[in-house]
């Protein structure tokens, strides 16, 4: 396969996948705890459970699934 | 094979006997080829199974086919038009036409150094005087290991030169970018400077940091790129700024491959966050920018340089100029070239 099709203009380089509607959803919130909270990890823990954005288990965040869940978000 | 090129060529077609960007890694899969334009010129990447990356002059040393349209073998290329087999290095393997013929085993074909960073295939393009390929020291943002870079390519219409260019004027993005994501805040005027370094030059503002696009450095170490930091807002979470190191491919005279890595300073759960809203949200907004310039680039008419009133903020551009065609005017007169600028 040799045929190349110019110009290659492609919006989402980095994405694996389509985004689900929980990883849009951690992402809108996660900008504004960013925004209106803070930068450290604590203060995206506080915020997250303060606007009800469960972990994967359906339960509060805590520092330690946070950072296994994002790692796993951001690989 | 190849005559000089005039300098009027060069200049509009791209330096020689440099590394330049050509597309990247994950346009040639494993076991797969691909026909690739640079320098005005047709070349053929060809990767094997182990992922091994060639590049060679993409015309039969037979009859002129392109070797593109030809079959993968696995460690060679078979010309469609008369079975004539090529290996990565450019030697031909065989001729099946006429087995023994005084062709097999001489090497017809050019072939370019190649070598992949940062998911970009970078190769080597001599002239005839220079066919060793130059030193190349990479960007540190894209070796540190505690530095995250993310590629973004792009494929434009138009010369490689006003590409360039406007990454060497800063203050277009207070304009053009106005309404953006990054660059809506800092004053609309400023003053700049150049300051050399030994390997390029800086173009940055005299009176302001840190608050929109305030600097630039071109550099040159083997390939030609940029430097440069914008604030992001305090949306993206921990890290600082994000910087951008930028490449450009001369496609021909009037197409150019474009490649930006998007880095920043980050580690553990902050590079992770970074990424997670990158892939999901943020690489739509830098997009956008892009398109902003890709819109203006394209609509420039091909003669812009020629009709102009520069002024103070125009430094980095006219610099930029002086330097690439005092290249081009040596290049084609065959001189190997001082890298002091």
């Amino acid at each position: 396969m040799t045929t190349t099709d110019w110009p290659y203009l492609d919006v989402h380089q980095s994405r694996t996948h389509e985004p689900t509607p929980y990883e849009f959803k951690l992402a809108a919130t996660l900008e504004e705890v960013f925004t209106k909270d803070g930068h450290e990890l604590a203060d995206v823990v506080r915020g997250l459970n303060a606007r009800q954005v469960h972990a994967p288990d359906g339960g509060p965040w805590t520092e330690e699934s946070f950072r296994a869940e994002i790692h796993r978000l951001g690989a | 094979m190849t005559t000089t090129p005039t300098a009027d060529h060069i200049y509009a077609t791209g330096l020689r006997n440099q590394w330049h960007p050509v597309v990247p890694s994950h346009f040639v899969a494993p076991g797969a080829m691909r026909k690739v334009t640079v320098l005005g010129e047709q070349w053929l990447l060809f990767r094997r199974s182990d992922s091994t990356l060639s590049m060679l002059a993409d015309r039969c040393p037979h009859r002129g086919a392109p070797l593109s349209l030809g079959k993968h073998l696995g460690d060679r290329v078979a010309c469609w038009y008369h079975g004539v087999e090529v290996e990565t290095d450019g030697t031909v393997s065989s001729v099946p036409g006429l087995p023994g013929c005084n062709l097999e085993g001489k090497k017809l074909v050019r072939s370019l150094p190649v070598r992949e960073v940062a998911g970009a295939v970078l190769a080597y393009f001599g002239d005839e005087q220079h066919p060793e390929p130059a030193e190349l020291t990479l960007p540190e943002p894209l070796t540190d290991p505690g530095i995250d870079a993310i590629l973004c390519y792009a494929e434009w219409e138009g010369g490689w030169r006003y590409a360039v260019e406007n990454l060497l004027d800063p203050m277009h993005g207070s304009f053009l970018h106005h309404e953006s994501h990054t660059m809506f805040d800092g004053d609309t005027t400023a003053k700049f400077r150049i300051r050399e370094t030994d390997r390029g030059y800086f173009f940055e503002k005299t009176d302001q940091r840190g608050v929109n696009f305030d600097w630039v450095e071109l550099c040159r170490t083997g390939v030609d790129w940029v430097d440069l930091s914008i604030p992001y807002p305090a949306s993206a979470g921990p890290g600082g700024p994000f910087g951008i190191v930028g490449m450009v491919c001369p496609v021909d005279e009037n197409r150019t491959g474009v490649f930006f890595w998007r880095y920043r300073d980050v580690q553990g759960w902050e590079r992770d966050s970074w990424r997670f809203l990158y892939k999901t949200l943020i690489e739509k907004r830098h997009w956008e920018v892009l398109e902003q310039d890709r819109v203006m680039l394209e609509a420039m008419p091909a003669d812009a340089d020629q009709h102009e009133n520069l002024y103070q903020h125009d430094l980095g551009v006219v610099r930029l100029r002086r330097l690439y065609r005092a290249e081009a005017e040596a290049q084609a007169q065959g001189q190997a070239v001082s890298r002091n600028l």
